[in-house]
């Protein structure tokens, strides 16, 4: 072979050079195009929803908690939705009640290495669980600890099953992160069946509806006469971790705050 | 008597292979434990998700970087006679990705998916380049590896045709240098990125963490090539090396870890001026916390500082015992920077509550299950090398049996 200093088997080197290098480029740029869309969302919606969590309502009886399990058919391990004490406000505690922040920017998507977290169209963001590989890097990621992983399979009934409701979507499988979707599946069949999610309970996440005290309000922010549009127009509200980009779609009244923007 | 010494070598051996086969059966008894019972059987939780495996595959990729390393500066840079080397670090390279795939395999939660990364693809997703760099990168040291294989005399006897075949893929060998020196420095400093694009996490958050990861797996990687072929050549009758070449090696190392070093003060120290939520308490955990022994001593007292001093002193970088204290030593400090890197962040979590964002602390300490698929690993990884060096000579500086035949166009080699 010593004396073919220049051929390597039938092609020239710079032939087969060529060859490589220009096949793999054609391949990885049809690609790259096809994918660098591939965590926005394909198609678009009327939509875009928010919740609005009131703390100065909001008691702490975790009734948003186990509706979320039982609807969701979560391991009672887990929480979706967590109800966190955060201080107290004239002798009376005060709690965070914290779903997934739905983040316009969502440190989650950026980083799946299998897009198994993305936006749908309406700007949820979804888990698809028959992509997950478990690798867990969403919930380093995620600022809000709004993720769990399926540390091992969810077998046997589910103490939140039948007195908080029924489970509408299908049980997680071992090895697989999971959160909250804002019940995406209530938003889908109610608006199916010409409801208004916000308005009306099957069109509204279960923590919502759930909220004995009315701490919860959900609704589109693509209408201006929604009640969540209402309020970000008329209350001071704020998001958590503001400050780090990530724009959540869940926002929070103070319990202090019983001001208005205009007061 | 040549009786009497194989007799006296092969009884050494087989106690070896034998301790190795005892550690490797205990980690598979372990994985099998993962498996049927998942990862709740481990210390990782929600808030510290990463632990021992994830250190382990660190550590075996960023080790194996003296494959690309040596094969970048036999076949590209124009250092023929390193040639040997880059033959024992390709070897050591692909038992290092090797070992960090079964890691991967154990840390997933989903195993039976390993490959979703290569259909379904996230651009965004500096993992999702990692594992695409990663599997890449194992076919080109797959086609390194396979002129050593099928350049072994055994296998020549039994397969001379194939062996024929395989040796020819030698001739490929600038070209996956090339390569591999491109998905080498992608991966190798991505692998850093992965922790240091997360903003979430305000220890991590830094472009340096790419820098340090890439500088400090070139740097472990050459030494831990250096220390096993020196080891190798004292304890198996099958290698042999030129030390001058080696005593090169390590006197480079000596001052590559002098760069190591004031990059790696430059970052610490910047990171000590004005109190950022969250950088200042994982700082302070590395720096005077639970981790600060592993910190000042295992990662820069013992793990750059002495192996500095011991290989760029002349005569104490001759004397071989001494040599490899202070390569192992390098080798240890590597994996002590990134268990410290993978832990601090995740030990400092910052609450998200608007009326205070404070920082809270967790801990891991991995339990008897980690600890035993990870010691599997590790044996299985010191098995496949010594079986190497047994059976495919991977440390042999006598064998010319592949001279290069073409370097690449002077591009890349200046003056050569």
């Amino acid at each position: 072979m010593a004396e073919k200093k220049d051929t390597i088997g039938p092609l020239g080197r710079r032939e087969f050079l060529k060859v490589v290098l220009g096949g793999g480029a054609a391949v990885a740029s049809v690609q790259i195009a096809q994918r660098v869309s591939a965590s926005k969302p394909e198609g678009s919606s009327p939509h875009k929803w928010a919740m609005v969590i009131d703390q100065g309502k909001c008691v702490g009886c975790g009734y948003c908690t186990n509706a979320c399990r039982a609807h969701n058919d979560i391991n009672p391990d887990i929480s979706w939705n967590r109800v966190i004490e955060s201080g107290e406000v004239n002798g009376e505690k005060t709690y965070v009640a914290r779903p997934c922040m739905q983040c316009e920017h969502a440190p989650c998507v950026d980083v799946c290495p299998v897009t198994a977290s993305y936006y749908r169209a309406d700007d949820i963001v979804m888990m698809d669980y028959d992509r997950c590989i478990g690798c867990r890097y969403c919930e380093v990621a995620c600022p809000y600890n709004a993720r769990a992983f399926n540390w091992e399979a969810f077998t046997g009934e589910n103490p939140a099953v039948p007195e908080w409701g029924v489970p509408e979507v299908e049980r997680r499988p071992r090895g697989v992160v999971e959160k909250c979707s804002f019940c995406y599946h209530r938003i889908d069949r109610g608006i199916a069946q010409g409801l208004t999610p916000g308005v009306d309970t099957d069109a509204t996440p279960a923590c919502v509806v759930a909220c004995p005290v009315g701490g919860r309000v959900f609704g589109d922010l693509n209408d201006p006469e929604s009640e969540v549009s209402q309020i970000l127009a008329t209350r001071i509200t704020h998001r958590l971790r503001d400050d780090l980009g990530t724009e959540p779609r869940v926002y929070y009244i103070c319990p202090e705050n019983t001001h208005t923007l205009e007061a | 008597m040549k009786i009497k010494s194989l007799v006296k070598n092969l009884s050494r051996f087989h106690y070896w292979l034998a301790g190795l086969s005892i550690i490797m059966v205990i980690g598979v008894i372990g994985a099998l434990i993962v498996f049927a019972k998942g990862l709740v059987v481990t210390n990782l939780t929600d808030l510290v998700p990463w632990g021992l495996w994830i250190t382990i595959d660190l550590s075996a990729i960023a080790l194996s970087a003296g494959a690309f390393t040596l094969c970048a500066a036999v076949y590209l840079v124009g250092l023929k006679e390193y040639q040997p080397v880059a033959r024992t670090a390709t070897f050591i390279g692909i038992i290092g990705y090797s070992m960090a795939m079964l890691c991967l395999l154990m840390d997933i939660g989903r195993p039976d998916r390993f490959w979703h990364a290569f259909v379904f693809w996230n651009v965004h997703s500096v993992l999702w380049e990692v594992t695409m760099c990663v599997g890449l990168y194992f076919i080109v040291l797959t086609l390194e590896t396979l002129p050593i294989i099928g350049g072994a005399d055994w296998f020549k006897e039994r397969w001379p045709k194939l062996s024929d075949w395989l040796t020819k893929v030698h001739h490929y060998a600038p070209y996956l240098a090339i390569a591999g020196l491109f998905l080498s420095m992608l991966h190798q400093s991505s692998l850093g990125a992965t922790y240091g694009v997360l903003k979430a996490r305000p220890l991590w958050y830094s472009p340096s963490l790419s820098v340090l990861f890439m500088f400090s797996a070139i740097v472990g990687g050459i030494s831990l090539t250096v220390l096993a072929s020196m080891l190798a050549a004292r304890l198996s009758e099958k290698a042999n090396v030129d030390d001058r070449l080696l005593e090169k090696l390590s006197h480079f190392i000596g001052w590559a870890l002098v760069v190591y070093l004031y990059f790696r003060f430059w970052y610490t120290f910047s990171m000590t001026y004005t109190y950022e939520l969250g950088r200042t308490e994982g700082l302070s955990l590395l720096t005077k916390g639970p981790l600060a022994f592993n910190f000042w001593l295992g990662e820069i007292i013992l793990g750059a500082l002495v192996p500095m001093i011991i290989l760029l002193k002349k005569d104490w970088r001759a004397r071989p015992w001494l040599r490899m204290a202070a390569l192992a030593l390098v080798v240890g400090g590597l994996v002590a920077y990134r268990w410290d890197v993978n832990l601090s962040g995740q030990m400092v979590i910052l609450t998200y509550l608007h009326d205070e964002i404070n920082a809270i602390y967790t801990s891991y300490m991995p339990n008897l299950i980690e600890v035993m698929v990870g010691a599997g690993v590790v044996a299985f990884g010191l098995m496949a090398f010594t079986l190497g060096v047994q059976y495919l000579k991977v440390v042999n500086y006598a064998s010319d049996e592949h001279p290069i035949e073409h370097m690449i166009d002077p591009v890349l080699a200046p003056g050569d």
